[in-house]
């Protein structure tokens, strides 16, 4: 009786076990040890890519139902801003200040909301008004983003592709001049307090008003102006102070940056452009795709159309072999020695950092309030919402978490594949494959499904390589997968949406 | 006494259906007053069109004092609204003890009522680490209800609870309502006439999306006409629906 419940509980994860056995018998003895621990690691790293996309899109999906088709370019956003801190800073300490002033504007909200409460307006102009201002908010923001030379700008952005040399500040670009900068922030400023007026739906007396919210509202303006300015007076010496760094440390922060990025710009596509559109998910899903466009142009407008090389951090970039793990971590060296194989350090790296996504999802997902919140919700979101929880605030965690997972792992991917405005789009069709075979909202199907691809791409290389078939063999692999799992199990190895 | 919740001739659209077309409903604090009326006749939209999960287009809801109608579902439910729904949405991918803890408004909620509902449902203290997919539809019934009293709520709102259960269960119910109607007001839809009747202090009859009929249950036992008319012959039925 056990047994058998354990059998249909747990029937997907046993079949699977066993077909890995199998399979890695099979190969063991026809590959031999060496190639077979060779392509196998491969696989897991690319598996570890494969699911640091599938995370955030299984969990949006199966929450809210929204196909994100810019999530690649989140992988891809993720890598530039972590890549981009890591070489020249300059950029991101340009932008960083404009950023808090647009946000500092918004803030406003709390504050303007009870001055404009009771203005007296027709119905008609109650409805235009906020659309004007909307307007010009996006006008004003244009000019102080264009400016007088948006170049001047986005030469800050790029860099000089300095190979092999070992000054720190080889490739670090001048700071855009405080003379033509100013006006900027500024612009901005107004710009985010414009929205605020607009979302502050003048003349509306149906919105409540909260007294002590305004007085919060000054406090967190006067917060974020002073970090406005504290952040135009690093503009210059910030980046200095962060290529000098120790390079490991530089790395780690550029993993943060590039995560950080990725969840605040989760933030800002939920509530600007997904929000309105939950009732409508065909429109998301067109959207979302337009949205992805606007970012590539946007890369390729700062970086220019390249593909750059992140050099790897220096904890991975030492000539010569460690001769196992721990020898690795005293010579901190390129390569390591696996089981007789030999191995770039890097990569155990990016196997490592998808474990460790993987056992935070789990964690996040079975032992916190907010994951219990996310599984119900997966079912039955009215449900949820009937028992006095806010579930819009939780699909926006939920999207900017996805998002900033997105984000790791393409900062997480630089130093090992090309930085492109086209990187993410690869990584993206692998995603949403990964996410059907493992079934849409489980997080453990997608963990499994990536691995999986990761596995079928490896060995498709491989055997490709060895039987002198064409490479497109290894690619078409995850589709023919994909294919056998829809058949056998059309919810997924995972899914239980019917 | 003045009305704890008091819903004002409201018009609900679901889509382009025009499903409620002129609901008013008053309950007094600590009464039992049911929803009556044959299936499709907007008994359940009435009480999602309360909640705010189907907001009514016109007319009023006042809940303690206040308007509520417009706002957000979960801003209602916070102010102290419970919801059993329909078909037990019980969350089958939760645990039971999950399924309590996740109607907390604040810490520690469950913990204080924790000795009450397994009073009340002390099936639910036995399957405390099952999850929600292994329960049976009566064991689910209990959760879904057991669910709503974790939170403090004032005031809640049950969509029939005898649906598809067995006789037993059904007994159980009863005293179970009846056992927290005693701090909590209730507001019930139920199919089961003998058991709306042996329940509700007040009843409310819905007619394709109006409320035509109201008054004290009492009265309307004797008045076999009009439980004809509007409620089919369920009368002295007590397997829940047919």
């Amino acid at each position: 009786m056990k047994l058998k419940e354990l059998w249909q509980e747990n029937r997907m994860l046993i079949v699977l076990a066993v077909l890995v056995v199998i399979l890695s018998i099979l190969g063991l003895t026809g590959m031999g040890t060496q190639s077979f621990v060779r392509t196998a690691l491969s696989g897991l790293t690319l598996g570890s890519l494969f699911f640091m996309v599938a995370a955030g899109l299984t969990l949006i999906f199966g929450l809210m139902d929204v196909l994100n088709f810019a999530h690649g370019s989140m992988f891809m956003l993720g890598a530039y801003m972590g890549w981009q801190f890591y070489t020249n800073p300059t950029f991101l300490f340009g932008i960083a200040p404009l950023i808090a002033a647009f946000i500092a504007g918004i803030s406003l909200l709390s504050v303007i909301q009870p001055l404009v409460v009771g203005w007296e307006l027709s119905e008609n102009w109650q409805k235009q008004l906020p659309n004007l201002l909307n307007i010009a908010a996006v006008v004003l923001g244009f000019i102080a983003l264009r400016g007088v030379d948006f170049l001047g700008l986005a030469d800050t952005a790029m860099v000089s592709i300095a190979v092999g040399n070992t000054d720190p500040l080889a490739e670090i670009s001048a700071q855009e001049a405080f003379a033509s900068f100013w006006f900027r922030p500024l612009l901005l400023m107004a710009s985010g307090a414009l929205m605020a007026l607009a979302s502050a739906r003048p003349g509306d007396k149906t919105r409540s008003v909260d007294k002590s919210a305004a007085k919060r509202g000054w406090i967190g303006f006067g917060l974020l102006v002073a970090l406005t300015v504290l952040l135009v007076l690093v503009r210059e010496s910030g980046p200095v102070a962060v290529l000098l760094m120790n390079g490991d440390l530089r790395f780690f922060l550029a993993l943060l940056v590039g995560t950080a990025a990725g969840f605040g710009l989760g933030v800002a596509v939920e509530r600007v452009l997904v929000r309105t559109l939950y009732v409508r998910p065909f429109f998301i899903v067109l959207m979302t795709l337009g949205l992805s466009f606007v970012i590539r142009e946007t890369v390729q407008l700062l970086w220019d159309p390249l593909a750059y090389q992140m050099s790897r951090p220096p904890a991975f970039s030492q000539p010569g072999k460690a001769e196992n793990l721990l020898a690795w971590f005293s010579g901190n060296n390129t390569t390591v020695n696996i089981l007789g194989v030999t191995f770039p350090s890097y990569r155990i790296f990016i196997i490592l950092l998808g474990i460790i996504m993987f056992i935070g999802v789990i964690l996040l997902m079975q032992r916190t309030r907010i994951g219990m919140i996310i599984r119900a919700g997966v079912q039955d979101r009215e449900m949820v919402e009937a028992l006095g929880i806010n579930v819009q605030a939780v699909f926006l965690l939920v999207f900017a978490l996805g998002t900033a997972m997105a984000a790791l792992g393409g900062i997480g991917a630089a130093p090992f594949i090309p930085v492109s405005p086209a990187m993410g789009d690869a990584y993206q069709m692998q995603g949403f494959i990964t996410v059907v075979i493992g079934g849409m909202g489980s997080y453990v199907g997608a963990f499994i499904g990536a691995m999986l691809l990761g596995m079928a791409r490896a060995f498709g290389d491989y055997f490709a390589l060895k039987l002198s078939l064409s490479p497109a063999i290894a690619e078409a692999s995850t589709v023919i997968i994909m294919v056998i799992v829809l058949l056998v199990r059309p919810a997924g190895l995972f899914g239980k949406k019917e | 006494m003045e009305n704890i919740l008091e819903v004002n001739n409201i018009h609900t659209f679901i889509g382009q259906f025009h499903i409620l077309e002129g609901v008013s409903i008053a309950v007094q604090p600590g009464t039992i007053t049911v929803l009556l009326g044959r299936n499709g006749a907007g008994k359940t939209t009435t009480l999602k069109s309360i909640l705010g999960l189907t907001p009514p287009r016109e007319g009023t809801v006042l809940y303690d004092g206040r308007e509520i109608q417009g706002k957000r579902a979960y801003d209602i439910a916070s102010m102290g609204i419970g919801y059993v729904p329909e078909h037990r949405a019980v969350f089958r991918d939760l645990s039971v003890g999950e399924n309590l803890k996740i109607a907390e408004r604040n810490k520690g909620d469950f913990e204080r009522k924790a000795d009450f509902i397994f009073n009340l449902f002390p099936d639910l203290k036995r399957l405390y680490k099952l999850p929600g997919n292994h329960l049976s539809g009566g064991q689910q019934q209990m959760l879904a209800v057991a669910r709503a009293l974790v939170p403090d709520n004032k005031l809640l709102l049950i969509d029939e609870p005898s649906e598809g259960l067995a006789p037993i269960l059904i007994q159980q119910m009863m005293e179970a309502i009846r056992t927290l109607s005693a701090t909590t007001t209730v507001l019930l839809v139920e199919q089961n006439f003998l058991m709306a009747s042996r329940l509700a202090k007040y009843f409310y009859i819905i007619d394709d999306g109006k409320s035509v009929h109201e008054g004290l249950m009492e009265d309307l036992v004797q008045d076999e006409e009009m439980i004809h008319q509007y409620l089919g012959t369920s009368m002295g039925s007590t397997g829940g629906k047919k």
